[in-house]
This record gives structure tokens, C-alpha cells and sequence, in this order.
């Protein structure tokens, strides 16, 4: 099929293009520069957009599933029935595979990574890509916490260690590198936890710096697209943001072909001032100032919103914690040799400190970080909110008005304990189109798989949204991306007028470094000793079967100096 | 029995009957029956109303005989709804009423007055399981016996029925006021197994007998006045006192969750 | 012809060793398994045709015949109920559930009847856990409650806990201590080290007993507590406490005795308020094989794990209700599916009286006495030997079901996904 999307004001700051009037073309899923017969949107001045790229969401998998089986009440809330085209939706903060795809696609987006992904349990998060229609999709596996991995990096085998993760690309279908907590889900392995960088990991000898700094290197010798991504340590603790800045430093010296070589997930977490709950306190300013003068980070917010989600994530411990804050009913659960998880309901108050703090703190940081490039909106979904509040964050920052007046309503030592007051600033359209597409598709390295934007050979993935760029009504803003009026996804209308009216299936992407030096045999040695001995599954039925990935999109790389 | 009223009495401007038409197996949902929702409504919009009935829908009128006195001026505290009739096979009556009254000269099926907050709900007969789940205010009367889960919550959600009031005549099943956090149930007769299980404010009262009173309970008021069949281990004797002119034995507990629950019993189990 | 690396399609355990020799479209020989699994994959006797009964006897037809005929009744049904699901693909339930949102049915595994009490404890306090393999690593405390998985789970013991060898369990059963909380000395307690017999039915109140010792009020707990002395009680926690990591499985002993969910909660209780001493961990002992995969695949694809009732074309979910015992004792439904389960054999005498009273439909590789009941049989391949697809462990790890030889009938999930296409067809769309 061929489109033609004419008099749009289109937003594609990859291609530079920021607020024109330029015409749009697709043919079989491209964007190409000629076609024949097409069928014309007339986009009548309306806001066009490449298609919303979410790098961080929990959309799928053991911790997503377990939260649904956990919340039958948060289950039955926005429940929709099945329709002629859609199935039965259901869930606000821990919605169901299909409520997942239709969701994102009405808010105009196209692409959604989940961002950890324990190995032993791939295969469960690509079952539920499956059945997450529309989107595209892939899966970053958890590494950190892998007793192959702790080892290697200990004996400073690099070879072994670049093999490993090669190998375990291939055997995940994943994406790059997830480190949560390093160090800390083998600890938790024993009800225990590291909190600095220089804790050594129980019965590893190993320190969290030297797994993250190990992996940083294995990830540039593989030339993986993404850069390792982090959930730095010491996560919800106040006086954290002094480990947030020795991560980032830790891989200063790291060199990397033309992107970030970290990316720090849900930095809003990783940002507090203070030595209590009683004077935690925003450090935003000093995080955001770090990102403002190096180019080898970047962070996205991991907002918080008041009301009530579900927090899900691989740091056992941290879940642990709140659970005996709150007291409210927890799951955990460990993977062996791999990583754990824990999940938790919460409710972020206005009326708490804290919760008023870290609202402010997510603003904070996204609008105190200068270039919109280094960083991307993000909610750590469910975590700090459900992905479905995009829209409210995004005319949060476009507003300050807006801002001002959810701040009438928060907790007063928001005044003394966070900066969000004293900001100015208000993004515009073309800052939303980087933070929401470009910024996210080039941090993950998609931009140069098609991803982000809408130059010739891009994906036709596209939003185009009821709103002129005129437009600073808040109100009107949120609505416009709430409900886009079109939403194209690999050329075909997806959503027009805020209703789905295809729904084609996702693809899936992974990435499949090649890797042959010698090490990979004697890493598949000691792989085979791991399986025969420790873990509870054989080897043969651990990689993820191709059946499992009906539409994938393999990205190869090459390994520099193999040895 | 409760007589019906006469609509003539002071406050009630409109009276609807549904007079059950048949027997059937196959459960009416029917939290259309609420008096809000019949306001302004002559006799064929109210037959014309749609349920469910399994996977079909259905209108009121091919289950009931219709039959509307009175106008309503849109003040829906002066609707009332009479049942004539078995309800045993109709879910759901009741659910979100805010105001006026529904009686029910029979047995109805479950979920009876889930979510009400305001209103009165009278079954001259039993109630199903969940009635006045998740309640917020009202009152709901049982003159025969109610089954599990009366005045309840939802699976996975921490606070149950927050206030109204429940009185049953009869009994009552297992897990009476299961995660109630305010509001009151009074049960005439005995109870099953765990009422006030995981409760967390409001009180029970039961007249009659009980199974292992208070499991999980973290505040709130429960008394037994009967015989607790089983105790529990984990509640701290307090003392005697005097409540409603009964001497009964106090409690605090569930100290397994270290919980700070009253519970008062009259006699316990030897063991 | 060997293959190896084959999973079992039998137990929760779903053990993924084992071997089999295949000559001639038959499995000649299986090695590794436990018996039960051994005599599961070595072949039973299976329906021979599709059959619809007429004048009260099956009569065998073509697919083609049976599956209209089991269309046309799930078309016409206003409150029909899909029930089984424990010992086949998650690929089949994801068509069954499909199948239950299409004409509005209630669609329910057998949960429902064993484990329903832990899922719904678990919405209630959570789920500590971990997987099998993390167990065989580190545990130095077994216990068993209400589960006598040497006979439900013949290799559980040497596998994951007992008497397997891990990382930090190089000295295998002699590093560990096992306890077993049972209402009568199992097989499973002839082999643990301390075994904890309770009166019937008074589970729950032990679990209270051992958390309030826990938290430390134990002056409040009598001198024995369903029928286990306070010092014995005494001696567990602090066995509990002193562990280096610990685990508590549980079966139906616990999850079908007085009290169901909150039996269950109560052990969870427990096992979360260990954490602040040691670290613990809690596992239900699921049964069937793939009956966890249902409950995967309901939660994603519905957002609730099991008892999803799709008549309102909007899921509810309320156990209790919506549950398949449930819905049969009170005579609800006008039709049923049954897919790989025999809940004739299994259900309360008032439940099979209604199952025997309306149109039945079975999906099953092998005759049992739900067939006895049925009015159209459709035959299906084996899950695990004759089809290849997904099967979660009771750990919630997934795994790869084998395809070992060729079958003669069609998968459950394409008999699904065909009776779809003509309830379609029927509607007119
Ligand atoms: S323990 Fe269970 S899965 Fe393993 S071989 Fe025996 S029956 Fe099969
Ligand atoms: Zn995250």
C-alpha cells in the first residue's frame, strides 16, 4: 500500500526537520520518495511525528505476568470488552498483553523495549511479545548477576566474557546488556544486598564497579547497538545520587563508536539528597549538571505520578524494602545463577514528602538536562506510573503553568526539598519529538535500523496527532497524545481517530554479534559444567527456539579485536 | 415475614414492581435494579432496560412483570424497588445503589448491594455469597441467612466494605467482613469459619456462634457473643469487660501479624 | 532413533533429562524418568476416531462432522464452560481462550480444583519465591507441608531439594535438614529428618502459632497447638530462623484443607516474615505438567490467572463464582469443553451430575470417564510426545515440549482453532 501525508507539520529532528510543512511518502512499509497511487491523509496543519519509541517499559514477561496474577483489582480496572477487531482489554498498571499494544499504538507509538529480561526466562517474555499486537518490540537480558559473567569479569578474561554475551544474545533473542543492582541479586540470592560500587558480592570476590566497568568493555568490543543499560546501585536510597555519579564515572574511559557507553535507566530513582526519608531531598541539579558536561551518559527520568501502579524490578532487595515500608503484599522471585525480581503495589501520595519529591525530581531532571538528546520519557512503566500517562507528563514539561498548578496541591516541603519550582523552562514540540522518538531510537541504536525517524528507507512507522503546533493549551496537549489521530506502523493505518482499525503483528528485535575466537569454545566449556551442575533446566532446552520469534529483525554486528 | 409497605407512606413518590416471570438456571446480571437507574423511567423504558442472562442480552421485561405507581420527581431517595418474588438467580441487585430502597420478598443470588453507598436494601430471604461486598454506606437487612463472603472484598484488594451497615437475622458463612475497614455487620445467628478475617477497622458483632475469630486482623472490633467453636493462638488475653451488659472476654491480636484487633468472646473452646 | 533432552509431560516438575529411544513411530524406550513418567510417555490407549453420541451411544465420524456438531452447540450455549487445560500447550490455551472470549464462555483449568486457594493467597500477601534451580544451590532447610511429592513428584527430591548437590550444597542431603508437616506420615516424611503431624484441618492454626512465636509473643500460644507441642513449635522457628536459606513447598494437603486460601496466605505469611532473619522462600507443588502455563497464558492474555468468565464480552473474574465447581454445583452452564482433563473421575458427585445433564464435549488423546459423559469426542495428539509447544514448570519456567513422533490425530490446538473458524462461520462472519 502507498500513502501520501500532505500538509502535516511534521517533527523530524533526526532529518532536521523541525515544524515544516513537508509532504510525507510510504510504499510497502518504507518511507520512500516516490510513489504512484497513493492514498492521501490530508494531515490539515496537524503535528506529524515518526511513531513513539519507548526504550524502557515492562510490558512482558515473569515480573509483568506475576504482577497481573498479583493485582486481580488493579485487573478489572479499565476493562474494555473484546471488539470485532480487539480482543478483551483489561489492567491500569499491570494491563494484558493486548491492552499493552493497543494502548501504546493509540498514543501514537510504534516501538517498545522491555528492558529486563531474565535469561532462564526469555522465552516467557517472547511468548507475550507475541501477543502484544502492533508494536515492535525486544528484550534486553539481565546480565549482571551471572555467575559465568561475575567470573569472567573476575578473571579478567574478556575473550570468555565477549563469547558469553555473544552467545547469550543468540540464546535470549535479546538486545544488549541489563545490569540492575550489580552485584546485588546474587546477594540477595542470601537475603543480602550491595549498596556501594566497592561492596564485594558474597562468595564472588568481585565488586559491582568492576562487573559494571567488565561489561561496559564487553560491550563495546561486541559493537552492540545499545550501550550496556543500567539501574544503577543503591536504587530509592536517600544520598544515592553520590553512587549515581560514581557509576557514571566508572566508565569515563570507556570508549565507544559514536553513542553513549551507559545508559542509566530511571534516574529519578538514583537522585536523592539526604541521609533519611525526613531530609531526603532533590539532587536533579547535580545529576542533570554531570549529564550536561559528559557525553558518555544518557538517562531517562523514570517519572513518577501520583496514584496508584505497581513496582516491579530485578533489585530484589529494594523490593524487599519497600515491602517492609509499606507492608503491602510482595512477591519475589530469585532465578538461579541469573538475577531475581520483586513486585510491589504502590501508591504515590500528594500528600507524602517523599512521593511529592520524587514527582518533582523526574520533571526536574528532564527539563535541567540541556540537550533533549540525552535523555528520552520514560515512567520505568509500571514502576513510577503506567506508560498510559505519557501524555500528562509530556504537557507537564510543555507547561509551566500546568506545573504550577499540581504543585498547589503537593506536599509543601516540595518547596524546600526540590528545585521544580525555580524552573522556567517548557519544552516545545520539537524537544517532545527527540525525547519521545529520536533521542530513545539513538540511544537504543535503532536510528540506523530505521527507527525515530522518517528520512528515505525509515520504517512508515508514524503519529500524526489532533493539534497544531500553535496549540499551548495543557489540556488540548495531553488529549491530541492521548488519542492520535492516526497512527501508521510499518505503512498501515493502525489507529484513526483514536481507535484501533488494524492490528498487524510486531516484530521482534534482536541483535547477533558474531563472535569466533577461540574463547567460545572454552566458554561453551565451562557453560556446559554450569548446566550439568548447577542449573535446574539442560542445556539443550535453555536457548530461546525460533518459534518463539515469528517476525524478528536480526541485527549482526562484528566484534572488533577478537582474539 | 416483612410486610411491604404501602407506597403511600411518606417519602416514597414511585414504586416499581418486578414480579419474576419464570424459574430459570442460567443467572440474570442485573445491577441495573437499583433505584437511580429507574428514575424518570415509565413502565416500558423499565421493561425495555437490558440485562445479561450468560452471554445474552435481554430485556428487563422478558424476565419480569413490569408494573410503575407513582412519578418520580427525580429525587431517587423516594424510589423504591419491590422484588415479589424468588431472586435467587438474579446477581447483582443493588450494585452502586446510591439511594432509596429495594425490597426483595425472596432470595437473591450474589453480590447483592456490592459497592452501595447509600440507600436500603431489605431481602426477606437469604443472600448469596458477596452481598454489600466492597460496601461504602447504606444498609443492607437479611432476615433469612447470608453466605460467604458477606460484606467482603475484592480478590487482591486491601480495604473491603468501608461503611454502611449489614444486619442479618439468620446466619452467615465463612470470612464474614473479610478485609473490612469500616462500617458494621451484625449477624443474628452463628458464622463459619474466619469473620473479620484481615479486617482492618469497622465491627462485627455476631450473636451466635463462631470458627477462629479474627484471623489477620489488624484493628477494628469484632464480639462473639456465642461460642467460639476454635480459637486461634495468636490473640493476648486482656481481661473481662462489659459490653451491651454481657461480661465477655477481651482480646487483642492477630498478634501473628502483629495486629492490635479487639475481640471480644464469651466462652472458649477447653483445650 | 535417541533423543535426548526430552521433556516429561506428566508432573509439575517437568523434568528436561530425559531419554527416549523412538523406532518406528514408537517410543520403545525412556530413560531418566521417574516410573510415572516412564509409563506416561510409553503410551496408553487412545481414542481410536472422533465420535458424537446418538440414541446414547458414540458412534465414530470425521472431524469434519464433529467439530460443526461441537460448534453449533458452543454457539448456541448462553453460558457455556471451558474447562481442562492442565496437561496440554500453552499454544492450545491461548486458542482456547480465544475461543472462551469469541462466544462468550467461561474458561477455567484445573486451578480451579487444586491450587485455585494459592493463587488466591497469593493476590492476598504475595509469593516469595524462586526458582527450582536456586533451591538446589543454596538450601540448607526443606519443608514440606501438605505435600507428598514423592509420590505427586517422584524426582522433586532428587533433583531440586533433598538429595541433589549445588554450589552451596556440595555436602547434598547430609547439609540439610528437612522437615515434613503432614496429617499422617507420608513416604515423603519416611525420609525427611523431623516429621510434624497436625490434627486434620488445623493448619492454619499452626501457621499462626509459628508466626506469632515468630514475632516473638509466643508467651500468648497454648501448650500444643493442633496437636503439635509448643516446644516442637519453639524448635522450628528456631531451625527456621538458624537456616542459611530455607524453603516451604506446599500441596493440597494444605490448599484443600479448612480454610483453603488463607491456609495458604498464612504459610506465605510466614515464609515473607522469615526474610527478616534469613532468606526463605515459598513454592506451590503444581500437579499437572502444563498447568501453570494455562495460568501464564490466562494472565497475560485476560489479566487474570484462571476462572474468567467472558459472558458480558468484558472478563470478570471471581473464584467463588466464576470457578468451574462452582458453576456446575449451582447448574449454570448449559455446555461444556473439556479439554485434557477428566473432571468426571475428579469432581464432586453434584458437579459430574451436571456435566452428565448437558451437551458435552471432550478433546482428549485418551478415553477416561469424562467420555463416559460425552456427547462428541474429538481424539487429539499428545502434548509433549506427538506435538511440539510451551510448558511452564511450576516454577514458572518455560520450557520447549519435544515432538518425539508423528501423530495420527490433530494437535488440541488445531481442533480449537478449528472449531473457531466454524463458530465464526456459524455467526456469519
Ligand atoms: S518427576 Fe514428574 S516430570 Fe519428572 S519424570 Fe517423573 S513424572 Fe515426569
Ligand atoms: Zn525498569
Amino acid at each position: 500500500m502507498e500513502l501520501l501525508i500532505t500538509n502535516g507539520i511534521v517533527y523530524d529532528p533526526i532529518n532536521q526537520i523541525s515544524g515544516e510543512k513537508v509532504d510525507i511518502l510510504v510504499k510497502d512499509g518504507k518511507i520512500v520518495s516516490g510513489v504512484k497511487n497513493p492514498k492521501t491523509i490530508d494531515a490539515g496543519g496537524r503535528i506529524v511525528m515518526p511513531g513513539g519509541v519507548d526504550m524502557h517499559t515492562h510490558i512482558a514477561g515473569g515480573k509483568m505476568n506475576v504482577g497481573r496474577m498479583l493485582r486481580p483489582e488493579d485487573g478489572r480496572r479499565c476493562i474494555e470488552s473484546r471488539k470485532k477487531l480487539t480482543r478483551a482489554c483489561t489492567g491500569y498498571s499491570v494491563p494484558n498483553t493486548f491492552a499493552t499494544g493497543y494502548r501504546y499504538a493509540k498514543m501514537g507509538y510504534t516501538t517498545t523495549f522491555e528492558p529486563a529480561m531474565p535469561p532462564l526466562l526469555a522465552r516467557h517474555t517472547h511468548e507475550e511479545f507475541r501477543d502484544i499486537p502492533i508494536v515492535d518490540k525486544g528484550g534486553i537480558p539481565l546480565l549482571d548477576n551471572h555467575w559465568l559473567i561475575m567470573e569472567y569479569v573476575k578473571s579478567g578474561d574478556m575473550d570468555k566474557l565477549t563469547a558469553f554475551i555473544a552467545w547469550m544474545m543468540n540464546a535470549t533473542k535479546g538486545y544488549g546488556i541489563k545490569i540492575v543492582n550489580a552485584g546485588g541479586g546474587e546477594a540477595w540470592g542470601w537475603g543480602k544486598n550491595v549498596r556501594n560500587l566497592d561492596d564485594i558480592v558474597p562468595n564472588f570476590d568481585i565488586t559491582p564497579a568492576e562487573i559494571i566497568h567488565g561489561l561496559a568493555e564487553a560491550n563495546e568490543r561486541l559493537n552492540l547497538p545499545h550501550s550496556i543499560h543500567i539501574h544503577c546501585n543503591n536504587l530509592g536510597h536517600p544520598g544515592n545520587y553520590d553512587t549515581t555519579l560514581a557509576t557514571f564515572d566508572l566508565v569515563k574511559d570507556v570508549t565507544s563508536h559514536n553513542r553513549q557507553v551507559m545508559h542509566a535507566t530511571h534516574i529519578q530513582y538514583h537522585s536523592y539528597g539526604g541521609s533519611t526519608w525526613a531530609d531526603m531531598h532533590s539532587k536533579a541539579d547535580a545529576i542533570a549538571s554531570y549529564v550536561n558536561s559528559h557525553d558518555h551518559v544518557t538517562v531517562d527520568p523514570g517519572q513518577v505520578m501520583f496514584g496508584d501502579t505497581t513496582t516491579m524490578t530485578a533489585d530484589g532487595p529494594m523490593e524487599y524494602e519497600l515491602h517492609m515500608m509499606s507492608k503491602r503484599k510482595w512477591t519475589n522471585k530469585d532465578v538461579e545463577l541469573e538475577t531475581g525480581s520483586g513486585i510491589i503495589p504502590i501508591f504515590y501520595s500528594r500528600k507524602v514528602s517523599v512521593n511529592s519529591i520524587q514527582w518533582a525530581i523526574g520533571l526536574e531532571l528532564a527539563l535541567l538536562i540541556k540537550s533533549p538528546w540525552k535523555t528520552a520519557i520514560t515512567t520505568d512503566h509500571p514502576n513510577g506510573a503506567p506508560f498510559t500517562r505519557y501524555p500528562e507528563i509530556i504537557s507537564l514539561l510543555m507547561s509551566k503553568k500546568r506545573r504550577e498548578e499540581v504543585l498547589k496541591g503537593v506536599h509543601s516541603a516540595i518547596n524546600k526539598r526540590a528545585i521544580i519550582s525555580s524552573i522556567d523552562r517548557e519544552l516545545n514540540w520539537a524537544d517532545i519529538a527527540i525525547m519521545t522518538r529520536a533521542s530513545p531510537a539513538k540511544i537504543l541504536g535503532l536510528d540506523k535500523h530505521g527507527k525515530g525517524h522518517l528520512g528515505i528507507g525509515a520504517d512508515a512507522d508514524i503519529a500524526i496527532y489532533d493539534i497544531s503546533p500553535e496549540e499551548d493549551d495543557p489540556r488540548k496537549i495531553q488529549s491530541a497524545l492521548s488519542h492520535a489521530k492516526y497512527t501508521i506502523k510499518g505503512g498501515e493505518i493502525v489507529v484513526k481517530d483514536g481507535e484501533i482499525v488494524a492490528v498487524p503483528e510486531g516484530r521482534t528485535y534482536w541483535v547477533n554479534p558474531e563472535f569466533d575466537g577461540e574463547a567460545t569454545k572454552a566458554m561453551l566449556e565451562d557453560l556446559a559444567v554450569k548446566f550439568k551442575e548447577y542449573y535446574s533446566v539442560s542445556l539443550a532446552n535453555y536457548p530461546v527456539q525460533d518459534a518463539y520469534v515469528p517476525h524478528p529483525v536480526e541485527i549482526k554486528t562484528r566484534c572488533k579485536n577478537a582474539s | 415475614m416483612f410486610r411491604i409497605r404501602s407506597k403511600s407512606k411518606p417519602g416514597v413518590k414511585m414504586l416499581v414492581k418486578l414480579t419474576p416471570k419464570k424459574a430459570f438456571n442460567i443467572p440474570v446480571e442485573a445491577e441495573v435494579i437499583k433505584p437511580g437507574n429507574f428514575a424518570g423511567k415509565g413502565k416500558s423504558e423499565i421493561e425495555s432496560i437490558i440485562v445479561w442472562q450468560g452471554n445474552k442480552e435481554v430485556m428487563l421485561g422478558s424476565i419480569f412483570d413490569v408494573e410503575v405507581e407513582g412519578v418520580d420527581d427525580k429525587d431517587k431517595k423516594k424510589i423504591k424497588i419491590l422484588i415479589e418474588g424468588d431472586a435467587s438467580r438474579i446477581k447483582r441487585i443493588g450494585e452502586r445503589m446510591t439511594s432509596g430502597e429495594i425490597i426483595i420478598n425472596g432470595s437473591v443470588d450474589m453480590h447483592c448491594g456490592a459497592l452501595m453507598s447509600g440507600g436500603k436494601i431489605i431481602i426477606n430471604g437469604d443472600a448469596d455469597a458477596w452481598a454489600g461486598r466492597e460496601m461504602r454506606g447504606g444498609e443492607i437487612v437479611v432476615e433469612g441467612n447470608a453466605s460467604n463472603y458477606l460484606g467482603a472484598g475484592y480478590w487482591g484488594a486491601e480495604k473491603g466494605m468501608r461503611g454502611g451497615i449489614i444486619r442479618v437475622k439468620g446466619s452467615a458463612g465463612n470470612y464474614v467482613g473479610e478485609h473490612m475497614r469500616g462500617g458494621e455487620i451484625i449477624i443474628g445467628g452463628s458464622v463459619g469459619l474466619l469473620p473479620g478475617l484481615n479486617m482492618s477497622g469497622g465491627k462485627i458483632v455476631i450473636e451466635g456462634d463462631a470458627v477462629l475469630p479474627g484471623g489477620e486482623m489488624k484493628s477494628g472490633m469484632l464480639v462473639v457473643k456465642g461460642k467460639v467453636l476454635e480459637m486461634l493462638p495468636s490473640f493476648r488475653f486482656e481481661g473481662k469487660e462489659v459490653l451491651d451488659s454481657i461480661e465477655l472476654k477481651k482480646f487483642t491480636g492477630d498478634l501473628a501479624r502483629g495486629g492490635s484487633g479487639t475481640l471480644y468472646i464469651n466462652s472458649i473452646p477447653e483445650v | 532413533m535417541i533423543i535426548t533432552d526430552v521433556l516429561c509431560p506428566f508432573c509439575g516438575d517437568l523434568c528436561d533429562d530425559i531419554i527416549v529411544e523412538v523406532e518406528g513411530n514408537k517410543i520403545i524406550e525412556v530413560k531418566e524418568a521417574c516410573e510415572t513418567g516412564v509409563s506416561k510417555m510409553m503410551g496408553h490407549e487412545r481414542i481410536a476416531a472422533p465420535m458424537i453420541r446418538e440414541n446414547g451411544k458414540l458412534r465414530e465420524t470425521t472431524y469434519e462432522e464433529a467439530i460443526t456438531k461441537a460448534a453449533e452447540i458452543l454457539t448456541n450455549s448462553l453460558r457455556p464452560l471451558m474447562y481442562g487445560w492442565g496437561s496440554t500447550t500453552c499454544e492450545a490455551d491461548k486458542k482456547g481462550i480465544e475461543l472462551a472470549e469469541e462466544i462468550g464462555a467461561i474458561i477455567d483449568n484445573t486451578t480451579s480444583v487444586c491450587h485455585a486457594p494459592s493463587v488466591l493467597a497469593i493476590q492476598n500477601v504475595g509469593l516469595p519465591s524462586c526458582t527450582l534451580g536456586q533451591i538446589k544451590n543454596r538450601a540448607d532447610l526443606i519443608i514440606y507441608w501438605g505435600s507428598n511429592q514423592a509420590e505427586a513428584h517422584p524426582r522433586h527430591m532428587s533433583k531440586y531439594t533433598s538429595f541433589t548437590k549445588g554450589f552451596f550444597t556440595k555436602e547434598g542431603r547430609k547439609g540439610k535438614h528437612v522437615i515434613v508437616f503432614d496429617v499422617r506420615k507420608t513416604t515423603t516424611a519416611e525420609v525427611a529428618d523431623d516429621f510434624v503431624q497436625i490434627i486434620p484441618g488445623d493448619d492454619y492454626r499452626v501457621l499462626s502459632a509459628l508466626r506469632v512465636i515468630l514475632a516473638g509473643a509466643g508467651d500468648v500460644v497454648p501448650s500444643s497447638v493442633g496437636g503439635v507441642p509448643k516446644e516442637k513449635l519453639i524448635e522450628i522457628v528456631d531451625r527456621m530462623k538458624s537456616s542459611r536459606f530455607g524453603v516451604l513447598f506446599f500441596g493440597m494437603g494444605l490448599t484443600q484443607s479448612r480454610g483453603k486460601p488463607y491456609n495458604v496466605a498464612n504459610a506465605i505469611s510466614l515464609v515473607r516474615e522469615l526474610n527478616a532473619h534469613t532468606k526463605f522462600a515459598v513454592m506451590p507443588m503444581r500437579g499437572h505438567f502444563n498447568v501453570t502455563g494455562f495460568n501464564q497464558v490466562c494472565a497475560w492474555s485476560t489479566g487474570f490467572a484462571f476462572a474468567v468468565d467472558f459472558a458480558r464480552g468484558k472478563p470478570w473474574y471471581n473464584p467463588g463464582e466464576t470457578s468451574t465447581v462452582d458453576v456446575l454445583n449451582r447448574g449454570e452452564c448449559d455446555s461444556a469443553l473439556i479439554v485434557a482433563s477428566d473432571p468426571a473421575a475428579h469432581f464432586p458427585r453434584k458437579s459430574v451430575e451436571h456435566l452428565a445433564k448437558i451437551p458435552l464435549i471432550q478433546i482428549d488423546p485418551c478415553p477416561n470417564l469424562t467420555t463416559e459423559l460425552a456427547d462428541i469426542v474429538l481424539p487429539a495428539a499428545i502434548a509433549g510426545i506427538e506435538v511440539e509447544g510451551t510448558a511452564y514448570r511450576m516454577d514458572g519456567v518455560p520450557l520447549r515440549l519435544r515432538k518425539l513422533i508423528e501423530p495420527v490425530h490433530l494437535s488440541d490446538e488445531e481442533i480449537l482453532s478449528r472449531i473457531l473458524s466454524k463458530v465464526r462461520e456459524i455467526r456469519g462472519d
